[in-house]
């Protein structure tokens, strides 16, 4: 029971990381290998938010959501004056370039050494979070709240102008619209909810280092939502669901310890050349890459 | 002390330069981001292991039998993935993440059969030559003379030979190439298998000298692009230009910091090149799309 449930929290975090990045990927055809850069940052602010400042439940939320929205606006800014490739390949910069800087930077983030012992979140400043239940309560929450603030963002009329530019880029610049101002705000909106799955990791592992923030798991970020499916929730949902399951699924099949890791991988790449060709906007997605 | 690190650089700009007009080759012809390029690279590391420390063949004969296995494994992936997708007519952002998969794909199966545990391919140290107080390595010597042997007769080729003139007018335009009657089906063969060659020498002479692990391929392939991006998209020159740039730099860096600040500084001169300079140093100025 309790492997069940810390699947679930998995795939809660997962589902944040997914559902942010859909905005980038799905809605405005921003492919960005950069968000595990953010999902740390979220995880490093976390601890400066409970060992420095020592705030409760809801500070700590907007404290990172903030801070990374605020980071991320420093990256945005220059990445987003370039188009396709480039622009994949800025964020994959700063993906290096942060993740460098979070594992060389020892006297600040302790490096390769990681930072054990991270302390409870603190409901109303008393009640400690801690244990297997009460982070699948507040992971589901959060999850939930996620998936509904996209849901209503994708529906807005914001959102209608993020698929315009994902579509025809020109057409919207012609319509008058500042298409720059959209995009910045897309992966800030984007890069400070992802903060808080690196909120909810730091605090439910209670120890993090920078190799959970790699390129690596950038990669694994985009291909769940490629997987899932881009341009709506339905499939980003799916995404996160189908990779932190069907692994665990093929645990059950007999594999040995040694090639699980390995085969879970390969099942992934697979997937993602399997579904690229024959259904381009993934299993439960409605926008085909562009 | 300073001369040295600059030797050292050069050599290794030279891997990077053979490595980058490899990539190259594809991505300004085909504009196909092969990502799986880095787990063709790790292959032939794979291949050498086999047939030089397993089967116990001479050095040789396996390093041209682990570049032949490359070139099979890069013309296996254009045949069998890249070529549906582009009969298919598909955007190449969505080739760009099947050759995701399929580098992920390659690196497991590899992990799976060799370990992820580090090979050495040559536990000696290398005797090497002093110059004054410069000090190379024979390894060193040959990776040298190596790459800069075959970039060199490459670049006469691509100037002088039937080949490399399809080749550049791929680059210009590919679309008319085929209104030409070019058949781009069998050219594409061409240039991955030559591609995957580069890949596959410049894999040998780093893995005779420091061994390899199943993922050295991305970090290679970071630095290969990066080193096409300062050196300009188009030119075929401008890859061995910013192969030898991405090298000096990292040398001067192990000098100047230390190398843990390597992977940052090439990556900060990507992004101010990204953004004051997208055509890189050789390109023509245009509209970086």
């Amino acid at each position: 029971m309790n492997y069940v449930i810390h699947i679930l929290i998995i795939i809660n975090i997962y589902i944040i990381l997914t559902v942010c990045t859909n905005l980038l990927v799905g809605l405005t055809n921003l492919l960005s290998l950069g968000q595990a850069a953010f999902y740390g940052i979220g995880a490093y602010l976390t601890v400066l938010a409970l060992t420095v400042f020592h705030l409760p439940l809801i500070a700590v939320i907007l404290f990172v959501i903030i801070g990374t929205a605020l980071i991320s606006l420093l990256i945005a800014y220059p990445s987003l004056r370039l188009k396709g490739d480039y622009f994949i390949l800025a964020t994959l910069g700063f993906q290096l370039i942060i993740y460098t800087i979070l594992y060389n930077w020892v006297a600040v983030t302790r490096g390769p050494y990681g930072i054990p012992g991270i302390p409870a979140l603190k409901l109303f400043g008393m009640v400690d979070i801690s244990g297997l239940y009460p982070f699948l309560i507040l992971s589901a929450i959060l999850a939930l709240l996620v998936v509904f603030i996209f849901y209503r963002l994708i529906h807005s009329p914001f959102g209608r102008v993020l698929k315009g530019i994902r579509d025809d880029e020109i057409a919207v610049l012609s319509l008058g619209r500042n298409v720059t101002k959209f995009k910045i705000w897309t992966f800030v909106i984007s890069s400070g909810f992802i903060g808080i799955a690196g909120m909810i990791y730091a605090t439910y592992v209670t120890y993090i280092d920078p190799t959970s923030f790699n390129l690596d798991e950038a990669i694994f970020i985009l291909a769940a939502v490629l997987i899932g499916g881009t341009g709506n929730i339905r499939g980003p949902v799916i995404g996160a669901v189908f990779v932190i399951l069907v692994p665990e699924l093929l645990r059950f099949v007999g594999f040995p310890d040694s090639i699980a890791a390995n085969m879970r991988q390969i099942v992934y790449g697979l997937t993602l050349v399997v579904l690229m060709y024959f259904r381009p906007q993934g299993i439960a997605g409605e926008f085909k890459l562009q | 002390m300073i001369l040295q690190f600059i030797v050292n650089g050069i050599i290794l700009g030279s891997i990077y330069a053979l490595v980058s007009l490899g990539f190259a080759l594809v991505y300004n012809t085909t504009r196909t981001f092969h990502i799986a390029y880095a787990a063709i690279y790790m292959f032939a590391s794979y291949m050498m292991f086999s047939f030089f420390r397993t089967l116990e063949l001479p050095l040789i004969i396996s390093f041209v039998i682990a570049i032949l296995a490359t070139v099979a494994l890069s013309l296996t992936i254009e045949v069998i993935v890249y070529q549906p997708l582009v009969n298919k007519n598909t955007s190449l952002n969505i080739i760009m993440i099947s050759s995701l998969g399929v580098m992920i794909i390659v690196i497991n199966t590899i992990a799976m059969f060799y370990g992820n545990e580090t090979k050495i391919l040559n536990p000696d140290i290398s005797e090497s030559y002093t110059f004054g107080n410069i000090l190379i390595t024979y390894t060193q010597l040959y990776q040298l003379v190596t790459s800069v042997l075959i970039i060199g007769i490459f670049m006469l080729f691509l100037k002088y030979s039937n080949f490399g003139i399809r080749t550049r007018a791929m680059r210009d335009d590919s679309t008319l190439c085929k209104v030409f009657g070019m058949d781009i089906k069998r050219m594409r063969l061409y240039l991955f298998a030559l591609s995957a060659l580069f890949a596959a020498v410049g894999s040998g002479l780093i893995a005779y000298d420091v061994g390899f692990d199943p993922y050295i391929g991305m970090p290679m392939l970071l630095n290969v692009v990066v080193a096409l991006i300062i050196g300009g998209i188009g030119r075929f020159e401008a890859p061995v230009l910013g192969g030898f740039i991405i090298g000096l730099l990292q040398a001067l860096t192990v000098w100047v910091f230390s190398a843990r600040w390597q992977d940052a500084i090439t990556f900060v001169l990507l992004i101010l090149f990204l953004l004051l300079r997208p055509q890189g140093l050789l390109g023509e100025k245009q509209r970086a799309v």
